[in-house]
């Protein structure tokens, strides 16, 4: 079919739009990187917008050499693998039952574990129970209380539901237990809504911050979000790092700039790949709804 | 396994409050309990988690009521009624408090709102396929981006000595503007930064929905000369609605909460007469202040409201035959 030139005006500023909004989620990073690698001078006077001006790694070697960032990228780490081995090992086994049309209150429970997607304790009643069951200071502080996202268990159990009987009832014949099921049968068949969990509860620990900063009192177990704060926030502590530089000269915009890279980095490297995935979790979601 | 399937789902007290019962019901339920029980094992970490972290601070909600204070523990501290409550709405200080919790998150939800729609139909009519996937590519990326890291490109770029944002605005008008410290400002800021890390990728629930349009409806439009602003409106829209009143319902739920790291990467003492809000008040009174009665009463008001609001705005989706339960 033909357009229209009225059409073609309307394809092309509609594109347009579209082109500005994307250099809209784009310039921020763009900009950032740019002010990691400048000079200081071009920095100082504000020339520095979409390209490096000058060219200086100093940022990031006063950042990996003065600062704690290279120990916190590792808690990073930590508290991501072990909290989404945790988090998804209790999400598959308490999903399970969920969907066994043979599992006594399972209505019930259902229900009270939607309950406290509505209506929760919050910070202060949270921080008692973690308190005072000795976890302060501790990962488990971070994997223990944010263990199963309610929501993240509906999918996984509309998920699990949705595997025909068919291969229940022939797995059943052949002798199966629940156990063996649930690791042979279930586990291989539920692989894309598997793997989009563990990418939402992967996001969540990676950029845990609430949580680390609430229940984590030592630095040097501080992950990436509340370090890099730390050095946005503060401008002493910043004034500190960059003095305690000798030969080289860093301005704090370039310092601030190189940790959120650090930050964002890894999740560029990811992205592309998961980016199906992510997508396929949001419809999996709004099956239910 | 069949037997067992054809039993009606009931909770575990049952099967012995009934007195006459079949010895055929009787074999029926013991293998029935015998199959549940590799399931209950398998339950039990999740209902642990549930207990202990969900429905303990709860029951820990109670210091709501109470004086709390550490040497006599949850239990021990005095009861003081609604004491606590009546200090939240008497101080001016905490009742600004939840005064900006509502306002901002008000913005929040019904400025965003229309955005992510916009967005999905504006997508939707692009008709190179990679383009599109491109620009999808890149307006989801801000979702996955940590608040901490919004918080550092927005102190960039609108830092009065150097922002690249203020560059701008004093080559245009010879002085830079003080963006974050500003309450309007703040506001605007605290309110962009949130579309602009959500639009894309609460824009994917429509683009899905928008699959499901006849294509052949554009084109009887088309050949029949509506513009293509006319086909948006008679046919992209409606062929969305029921998704778009989903989704306004289901924003109601969130009416009263504000999410801590966006407020607290974003504030400064400054403008805290706006952006002090309940959770950051917690925070900062509450575990910094050991003020802990008081900041779990306001959490308490919190989760009450917004209880209340999803419920309400649950009701209202049954009418449209669209409850979420």
């Amino acid at each position: 079919m033909k357009s229209t030139r009225g059409e073609k005006i309307f394809y092309f500023v509609n594109s347009f739009i579209l082109l500005l909004l994307g250099i809209t989620c784009l310039f921020p990073l763009i900009n950032t990187i740019a002010l990691s690698l400048s000079d200081l001078q071009p920095i100082a006077s504000g020339r520095v917008t979409f390209y490096p001006i000058g060219w200086n790694t100093d940022a990031f070697s006063m950042l990996f050499g003065g600062t704690r960032i290279i120990p916190a990228f590792w808690n990073s780490v930590v508290i991501t693998v072990v909290g989404v081995i945790f988090s998804m090992s209790v999400t598959i086994m308490t999903a399970y039952p969920l969907s066994r049309r043979i599992f006594f209150g399972r209505r019930f429970f259902t229900l009270a574990m939607v309950f406290t997607m509505l209506f929760s304790g919050g910070l202060i009643p949270t921080y008692l129970v973690v308190k005072s069951l000795g976890l302060v200071n501790s990962y488990f502080a971070i994997w223990l209380p944010a263990l199963v996202s309610t929501y993240n268990l509906l999918v996984m159990r509309t998920f699990f539901e949705n595997i025909p009987d068919e291969i229940d009832d022939a797995a059943r014949i052949d002798g199966c237990t629940e156990w063996t099921y649930l690791q042979k049968v279930v586990i291989p068949l539920s692989m894309p809504a598997i793997a989009t969990l563990t990418l939402f509860y992967a996001v969540g620990f990676w950029n845990a911050f609430m949580n680390v900063l609430i229940y984590i009192n030592e630095t040097s177990k501080y992950n990436l979000t509340v370090l890099v704060q730390n050095m946005i926030q503060s401008q002493s502590l910043l004034q500190e790092i960059v003095s305690t530089g000798e030969q080289v000269q860093v301005v704090p915009e370039s310092l601030k700039a190189a940790g959120v890279l650090v930050m964002v980095i890894p999740m560029l490297v990811v992205y592309p790949f998961l980016q199906k995935y992510f997508v396929k979790g949001v419809m999996l979601g709004s099956i239910k709804g | 396994m069949a037997t067992g399937r054809t039993v009606p789902a009931m909770d575990p007290g049952g099967p012995n409050s009934e007195t006459k019962r079949s010895s055929s019901d009787v074999s029926a339920n013991r293998r029935r309990w015998k199959a549940n029980i590799p399931l209950l094992l398998m339950f039990i970490p999740g209902v642990l988690f549930y207990i202990i972290f969900k429905y303990l601070p709860i029951g820990g909600l109670m210091i709501a009521f109470k004086d709390y204070n550490f040497a006599d523990g949850v239990f021990g501290s005095p009861w003081v009624g609604l004491d606590n409550f009546e200090t939240i709405f008497r101080q001016p200080q905490t009742f600004n408090v939840i005064r900006n919790t509502v306002v901002l998150s008000f913005l929040n939800v019904f400025v965003g709102f229309p955005f992510p729609i916009l967005l999905a139909v504006m997508l939707n009519e692009v008709r190179r396929s990679w383009y599109k996937r491109f620009i999808q590519t890149v307006v989801y990326l801000p979702h996955f981006f940590s608040w901490v890291i919004i918080g550092g490109f927005v102190v960039t770029l609108f830092s009065v000595e150097s922002g690249t944002i203020n560059n701008w605005v004093e080559a245009i008008t010879g002085q830079p503007y003080p963006f974050l410290f500003e309450e309007g400002s703040w506001i605007s800021i605290y309110v962009g930064s949130g579309i602009w890390k959500e639009m894309g990728f609460s824009a994917i629930i429509y683009l899905a929905a928008l699959t499901a349009i006849d294509p052949s409806l554009y084109e009887s439009a088309s050949l029949d000369g509506a513009s293509k602003f006319r086909q948006i409106w008679h046919i992209t829209i409606p062929g969305i609605s029921s998704t778009i009143i989903i989704m306004f319902i289901l924003s109601m739920g969130r009416l009263m909460e504000v999410g801590f790291d966006h407020v607290y990467v974003l504030q400064n003492s400054i403008v805290s007469g706006v952006a002090e809000v309940i959770s950051t008040f917690m925070y900062r009174v509450g575990l910094q202040g050991g003020q802990f009665s008081l900041s779990a009463a306001m959490g308490m008001f919190e989760s009450l409201i917004g209880f209340i609001l999803v419920l309400a705005a649950n009701a209202v989706a049954r009418r449209f035959g669209k409850g979420l339960w």
